[in-house]
């Protein structure tokens, strides 16, 4: 009787161990899960942490150089823009200046030609007007126009660069040669042109 | 023995092998939660080291545009004195062309 005694108390305190190894393994096994669950977790999180990072680098590079390439661009806009102002305005000043020049009477004839042409009128009424021009410096002028046009000449330059202003009789049509109205209609080839000339662009 | 006293004898071995298991649970049970821990620290660490690597990504990406707009301004300036010399050398060309435009289009 006492040795089956022993043997059932054996066999219970056995299997006892025997659960008690399961339940820790069991225990070992779920550790490992929360460990490689917890790693496989961060590296995920870690990874995207740093894709984000990369995505926000390219915006703070981006924004940087975007609002400094920007700066940098209108910086050479507003040179190039002052450079070809600075050429407009020696060009004004040597339109200005052309009744100084061997080329004014070809000039001023050709403008007289044009605005009266233009006119289409019989008896236009010229206006002309150029810095330092003395009326006998316009006489050529007065010999090429029609018979029955009148012509007056101006004190004054005609838009303050001189030239020639044209009109019928009423003066219902006007066509204003002035340098001034001639260097505004031919703005943007003379923008080219200059820009072209200067920059090679 | 009696047979009271081998079902007391059985009554206790059973009672100790309740506390092995018990035990056992209890150490299970700490095994997990030790686990936990511990992956709360993996995940602090990682965390904050990635949030580190995040740091030194966007300042080395700073660094990099502002010596980028550095060299962009050394550029600009480069360009803009070269357009200074083609005018200097140039305008008058610039010039005569615009009035020979003005006096014959």
């Amino acid at each position: 009787m006492s040795e089956s005694l022993d043997k059932l108390q054996n066999r219970i305190l056995s299997d006892a161990k025997l659960k008690a190894d399961a339940i820790v393994r069991d225990g070992e096994s779920n550790a490992d899960r929360v460990l490689s669950e917890a790693r496989q977790k961060v590296q995920k999180e870690a990874d995207e942490i740093t894709a984000k990072a990369k995505l926000e680098a390219e915006a703070i590079r981006r924004s940087i150089l975007s609002s400094k390439v920007r700066a940098n661009r209108l910086k050479i806009l507003d040179e190039k823009n002052r450079i070809v102002q600075e050429v407009v305005r020696a060009v004004e000043n040597r339109l200005a200046g052309i009744a100084g020049s061997s080329r004014f009477d070809e000039a001023a004839q050709r403008f007289v030609a044009e605005a009266v042409k233009a006119v289409g009128s019989d008896q236009p009424v010229i206006r002309l007007g150029f810095r330092d021009a003395a009326k006998k410096d316009l006489d050529s002028v007065s010999k090429m126009v029609p018979k029955g046009a009148k012509l007056v000449f101006e004190q004054d330059p005609i838009d303050g660069l001189g030239g020639v202003v044209a009109s019928d009789p009423e003066g219902r049509v006007i066509f204003n040669n002035s340098f001034r109205s001639r260097l505004e209609r031919l703005d943007s080839r003379l923008l080219t042109l200059i820009s072209a000339t200067i920059f090679g662009e | 023995m009696s047979g009271i006293d081998a079902v007391k004898k059985i009554v206790e071995t059973e009672g100790q092998a309740r506390r092995i298991v018990d035990e056992s649970k209890a150490r299970a049970q700490q095994i997990v939660s030790k686990a936990h821990q511990e992956a709360d620290m993996l995940r602090q660490e990682a965390i904050s080291s990635a949030q580190e690597q995040r740091e030194g990504i966007l300042r080395d990406a700073k660094e990099k545009a502002e010596s980028e707009a550095r060299q962009s301004d050394v550029e600009t300036q480069q360009l803009l004195a070269n357009y200074r010399k083609l005018a200097e050398a140039r305008k008058d060309d610039a010039a005569n062309k615009a009035v020979e435009l003005v006096l014959n289009a």
